[in-house]
Formats: C-alpha cells, structure tokens, sequence
C-alpha cells in the first residue's frame, strides 16, 4: 500500500481507541493497529475508569442495554489490614447514581472491544469510511524514522507510511524506547506487578453480598498487610457477575524481599475478612500486568518529537496515590489531546516539534499532568514502610482497642491511640509522614 | 474459597497457537549470565506465570510457553540477561485475555 495516512496509532487499548475515535470523529484518515486478536484482548486493569471522558466519546453510553461496562460506582471503601483485622473509611452516596457517572468498573477484553466497534462505527460515518482501519493481530516491529521524525511503522516485511504516529502501546513500551524516549533498559524501582483474579458467583448472591442495586457498584482498595510488607496495595471491584480481585506490588522490593506476587495474592484471599468477603466464588481468570507507579522519575524523557507522540501509559501517565489507580481515564484523556494535536498539525501542514509541542503543553494544562504534579509527594509516601506497614498496623491495633468491650475498665480513646502508635511506630516517623501528608494531599 | 496453585491458575489462561507445536519464543534470556554472575536470580520467584525455573542443582532455565505477557521480568532482571519482545500474532504464543 503507498497510500500514506495522516497518522497511524500502535495500540488499541484505551488511549489508542480515544485517539482513533478523535480523528475519525474529525474525518481524518488513520490506521489503527493491534497485535492482538481483537482490542482488549491482551489488556488487564483492576480497572475503574474513573472520570467522565467516556460519556464525551460514547455519548449517554449508560442508555445502551448491553454496553462495554460493567456496574457505576457510588460505593468507596479504603480499608487498612493487619493481619487479622480490616479497618475501613466506607462513603456511599445516591449523589453518585446521576450520570455521567463518576467511574465505571470495566473488564478490558470486553470493554476495549466494544468500544472499538464504537470507532469504527465513527469511520463508517467519516469522510474515510473506506480509507481508514482498525487491524488487529498485526504486531509493529518498528516504527520508521527519517532524519530523526516518525514516517510510518514496519511489521514484518511491510511498511506503511503516515504524516504522524501516535504511541499508544501502553507500559511495556519498546517502541517509545526504540524512537530514542525512553532508556532501553527501565530499572524495576517505580514499577509495580498488578495480579488478579476475577472471581464468578451467581448474581443475586453478589449483588446480596455487597449491596448492590440494579447496575450499582463498589469499589474497595486495600492499604497494609494485603501486600505482606511489599510496596503496594490491594484491590475489590464488583462486575456484573463476578469481581475483580487483585494487588499491585513493587517489582523491586519483590526482588530485595524475595517475594512472588502469584504467593502474594494467595496470602492475601487467606486473610480472615477477605475470605470471609469472597466465600462461595470460582476463580475464572487468573492474569498480570505490570503497572507503572506514577512517579516521575520514571516518565520517559518527553512525550513528542518530530512525527510521534506518546499518550497513555507508554508515557507512564498513571496516578497511585493510595485511593485509586488512575491510568485508564489518564489514557483516555492524553489520547483525546494527542489526536487534538494531530488535527491541527494536520490543517498547518506541519507534523515537526512546533505543533507537535502543543499536545505537551495540553497534558501540562489538563487535570492528567495537574494531578501528576501535584500528588508526587503522596505517591512517593506510599512508597514509604512507615506508610504501607506501620500505619494500618497502629490503625487496625486501635481499631481492636476502641471496638473492644471485655468487662474492664475502658480506656479513654486517646491514651488506646498512644499505646497503638508506640506499639507500631514512633511519634517521630508520624511526625514526619504526617507533616509530608499534610502537604501532600 | 480455597486458594489454587499456579497450575491450576494457569489452567485458566487461553493462549493462542496452542495447537502449534513449533512455536517462535518472543523473550530471550542469557541464561549464562543467571548462572553466572546473578546474585539473586529473581525472576525466578516474580515471574508470575513462574517462567524462569531453578533446578536442584541451582541452575535457571526459561521456558516460554507459559508466559502472560506481563512484563515483570524486563524490569526485574537487572543483569541484561532479558532479551523482551511480544509475540508474533501468528507464530508466537502469548495470550488472549476472556476478562482482563
Ligand atoms: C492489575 C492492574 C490494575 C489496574 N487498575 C486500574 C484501575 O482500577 N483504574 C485505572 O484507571 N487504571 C488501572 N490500571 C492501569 C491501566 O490498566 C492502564 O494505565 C491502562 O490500561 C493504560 O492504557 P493504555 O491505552 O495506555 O495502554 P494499554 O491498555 O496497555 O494498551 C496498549 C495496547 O497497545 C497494544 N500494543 C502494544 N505494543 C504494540 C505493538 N508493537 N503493535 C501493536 N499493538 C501493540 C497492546 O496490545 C494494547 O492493546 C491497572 C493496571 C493493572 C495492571
Ligand atoms: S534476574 Fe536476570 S540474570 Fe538473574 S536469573 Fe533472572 S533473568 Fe537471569
Ligand atoms: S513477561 Fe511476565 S509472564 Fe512472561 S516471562 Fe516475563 S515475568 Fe514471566
């Protein structure tokens, strides 16, 4: 094919559905490209995708009867574990039943597919209907530079060519690290290992268990003994018929505490409330991902050059700052600014650096790179033992105190935290990781 | 719920060119460099698909066939032994998700 399109975007997951489904929204004449059987077929998030940039792309998508997603959340939960107690902050409110909603639970390999089916559905309305694709199972080997600017991409033998290339490949992302980003080798020290399972029971008895209301969700983090002194946390979300079960943990502390995450997740279902939680549920998939952590210092060295920029988690466009995992509506998000981009360097005829910059200065300018730079310091405290260990060990420890009534004389609540926190930490390190939370959120 | 082992979880995953005997490896490993010079050989224990395997005799050996494309192991492998790629839709192994 010498057929040169105005961009070619590698990835279909949701920054490059985002992308595909700006440009064709725009009439512009672009390829898709997926190494995977269909979109969704290689992905695993936990995943909520929070925000309410889906209703921007697939408008009153709540109408559908079947759509891609799986229940609204208007139930949040962040639970503290030692290793026999929870002690959770619990919010549920009707104010979140009102659409657009404010996170959906997904299951990627049905969520990506049906909204590919919405991109292409916009290409058959576009000016192009014929002229751009969607192709899966085509894996990009390469993408082609000519003094130094994206002109296309190789897969096998055959090229094909484009004003611009968007990545979109997500975190494990050798072509961002082939067009010279990104360092070839990225060392394990802000990367996670996301696992999970999704765990099937009959409806009726899920939607009893956890309270659920027609399409309702809840959507539950776990902070403490569920990573078992790795780095990390755990995570609960409800689908329609099944949950999402799942930790992240940190790749490097893995390697210096000699832990597996597969061994990780098994103590943590064995935790006494979490089996109490799941009871009665057969495991249906068992998968991984690696995650990245929302650290700075782990973002590649700019997310545009002549002919290509970056969105999505390729760029490490993620946030982890304890109450969710934010990396589908980051993606989602960059996706939309990078094709935005693209149009305009479109109508200027000019793909270099001037106009690519703009997508760079719109991340900076929307709430993706805001909240990226503003959280830094509360990721990195969760990063700190003080905070995945000590703190919900002294939280649960008083937990067990101030809920405890055994016929002796009660303590007043603040001599049980004094004990609790001289049990479990210092009033110094509090001192320390409270003043830097104070700051930090 | 009783817990299942990394067999039983791996029963689970659908993987493609299953019937393909002859299949392309889409990692690469030095395992010169694992039994060499690596002071801790974790891959053996982070990869979560436990690709990367010790012998009694302490010795490590990657197969492929099981791996979920995860991409923990590019990262934790700090002694360049790791060679990572995708695999090739048609001829590679890999894996197509029914959740994800
Ligand atoms: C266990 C876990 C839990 C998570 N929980 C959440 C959550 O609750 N909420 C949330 O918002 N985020 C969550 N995340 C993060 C979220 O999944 C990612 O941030 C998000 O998927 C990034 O989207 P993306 O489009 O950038 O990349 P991806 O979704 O990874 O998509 C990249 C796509 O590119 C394709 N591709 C890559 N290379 C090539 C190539 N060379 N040729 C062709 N195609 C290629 C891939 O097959 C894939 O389809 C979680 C992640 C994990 C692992
Ligand atoms: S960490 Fe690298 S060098 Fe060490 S055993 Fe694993 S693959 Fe081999
Ligand atoms: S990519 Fe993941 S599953 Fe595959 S070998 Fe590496 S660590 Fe194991």
């Amino acid at each position: 094919m010498d057929e040169k399109f105005d961009c070619i975007i590698v990835g279909a997951g949701i920054a490059g559905l985002a992308a595909a489904m700006t440009l064709a929204r725009n009439n512009m004449k672009f390829l898709l490209i997926e190494k995977g059987e269909f979109a969704g077929s290689k992905n695993v998030s936990g995943g909520v995708l929070w925000g309410s940039d889906l209703a921007k792309l697939v408008p009153e998508y709540w109408k559908e009867e079947d759509g891609g997603w799986e229940r609204f959340i208007n139930h949040r939960r962040l639970t503290f574990m030692d290793d026999q107690s929870t002690f959770s902050i619990d919010f549920k409110s009707s104010h979140f039943n009102e659409t657009p909603y404010s996170g959906v639970v997904v299951l990627r390999s049905k969520f990506d597919r049906w909204l590919a089916g919405k991109v292409q559905d916009a290409i058959d309305e576009s000016d192009y209907a014929m002229e751009s694709f969607i192709a899966t199972n085509i894996k990009v080997d390469e993408i082609l530079m000519e003094d130094d600017k994206a002109v296309g991409i190789r897969t096998g033998e055959e090229e094909f060519h484009a004003d611009s290339v968007i990545i979109s490949e997500g975190v494990n992302n050798l072509l961002t690290r082939q067009v010279g980003l990104q360092d070839d080798y990225v060392p394990a020290d802000h990367m996670l290992t996301g696992i999970k399972e999704v765990i099937r029971y009959d409806q009726k008895v899920l939607e009893d268990r956890f309270q659920l209301n027609g399409l309702s969700g809840m959507s539950n983090e776990f902070v403490g003994f569920a990573t078992d002194g790795v780095e990390g946390g755990g995570f609960l979300y409800t689908n329609r018929d099944t949950i999402s079960l799942g930790l992240v943990a940190g790749i490097k502390d893995m390697r210096e505490k000699e832990k597996s995450p597969h061994d990780l997740l098994n103590t943590f279902k064995a935790h006494p409330v979490i089996q109490d939680t799941i009871q009665g549920g057969e495991v249906v998939e068992y998968s991984a991902h690696v995650v990245s952590s929302g650290d700075k210092r782990a973002m590649p060295k700019e997310v545009y050059k002549d002919g290509v920029l970056l969105c999505g988690e390729s760029a490490n466009l993620l946030m982890n700052a304890g109450k969710a995992i934010q990396g589908m509506d980051y993606a989602m998000r960059s996706g939309i600014l990078g094709a935005e981009t693209i149009i305009k360097a479109k109508e200027r005829d000019d793909f270099t650096s001037n106009t690519l910059s703009e997508y760079k200065q719109a991340l900076e300018d929307s709430y993706v790179m805001k909240d990226i730079n503003s959280f830094q310091d509360a990721v990195h405290m969760l990063h700190n033992p003080t905070m995945y260990q000590d703190v919900p060990n002294l939280i649960c420890d008083f937990g067990r105190k101030f809920f405890t009534i055994d016929s002796k004389p009660t303590k007043k609540s603040r001599e049980m935290m004094k004990e609790s926190i001289k049990e479990h930490s210092s009033y110094w390190d509090l001192m320390k990781i409270g003043f830097k939370g104070a700051k930090s959120l | 719920m009783k817990s299942l082992d990394l067999t039983e979880r791996l029963g689970l995953v659908s993987y493609r060119n299953q019937a393909k005997s002859d299949i392309k490896p889409h990692i690469e490993v030095d395992t010169d460099i694992c039994n060499s010079t690596c002071p801790h050989k974790c891959t053996t224990y982070v990869c979560p698909a436990n690709c990367y395997t010790m012998d009694e005799d302490g010795q490590v050996h990657f197969q492929v066939e099981d791996c979920i494309e995860c991409g923990t192991c590019m990262y934790a492998c700090d002694q360049g032994a790791v060679d990572w790629n995708y695999p090739d839709p048609e001829i590679g192994r890999g894996v197509t998700w029914n959740f994800g």
